[in-house]
């Protein structure tokens, strides 16, 4: 019981699923940057360029942070153990 | 492989980055901005009148009353970088030895675009008086209207809206 609540905290994903969420938040975030600059020059209002900076960063995390299951999908297969002739 | 820890430490750097970057970019863009308003000041009236030292009853001090007029329409300061305005009105003036005084004499906080629009009919909010005590050897003075303009993010920025065409002399104290 001790040992699942751990690794539930621990929300551990594979090698795949880390490289996409490394590549989907940098691109996203500088993407959003980007977008909350050009938005909020053009409506020459602050507030929209931190809100959409916040609401979609807030997005971002909800969608990254947690183990999802779609970030486990390519588990490592490790090879079968190779018998050793120590016993003979 | 990446627990949760890493995952919010490596999101939150980016994070910090770009907002960093966003802030920087904000704080260029004012530059963008040249709006250099100008107004009107007219100083209608400058009076002088003997009194006491509010602390050392018995020094005498000289008062200057200086009654102005100040429009101004400092809307196109106003921009999505600007939290507020502060509006000043300097006496400037070089005393006998040299120095170069800068008194300001009326101030006002403009924190809307709604209230950029300055009409003012006024006399000086702050007592004007000069180191010496006496505004007998005081040489005329200038006085310009100023402004600071005060963004959310960047460089507190300096500029004068508008400024007498002649120095005025101070009379003998009354």
């Amino acid at each position: 019981m001790g040992n699942s609540l751990k690794e539930t905290f621990e929300g551990k994903i594979d090698f795949v699923g880390q490289k996409t969420v490394d590549d989907i938040s940098r691109i996203a975030l500088i993407v959003i940057t980007v977008v909350s600059f050009i938005v909020g020059f053009a409506l020459q209002s602050l507030s929209v360029t931190f809100a959409i900076f916040g609401g979609s960063s807030l997005v971002l995390i909800l969608l990254l942070l947690p183990p999802w299951p779609m970030f486990n999908q390519h588990p490592v297969k490790w090879l079968p153990v190779i018998e050793t002739k120590k016993g003979q | 492989m990446h627990s949760l820890y890493a995952r919010v430490n490596n999101v939150s750097a980016t994070m910090s980055s770009c907002l960093m970057a966003l802030l920087a970019a904000i704080a260029l863009s004012t530059f963008l901005f040249t709006a250099d308003p100008k107004g009107d000041l007219a100083i209608t009236n400058v009076k002088v009148t003997a009194g006491r030292d509010r602390r050392y009853r018995n020094k005498s001090q000289d008062y200057a009353l200086v009654n102005f007029n100040v429009s101004a329409d400092l809307t196109p300061l106003f921009n999505w970088n600007t939290k507020q305005l502060f509006l000043y009105l300097e006496a400037e003036y070089e005393n006998a030895k040299g120095g170069k005084n800068d008194v300001v004499i009326w101030d006002r906080i403009v924190r809307r675009k709604e209230d950029a629009f300055i009409n003012v009919v006024g006399k000086n909010k702050y007592a004007f008086k000069d180191i010496t005590n006496t505004f007998k050897k005081v040489p005329a003075a200038h006085y310009a209207l100023k402004y600071n303009v005060m963004p959310y993010v960047g460089a507190l920025t300096y500029g004068e809206a508008g400024r007498t065409l002649e120095s005025l002399e101070f009379p003998a104290a009354e």
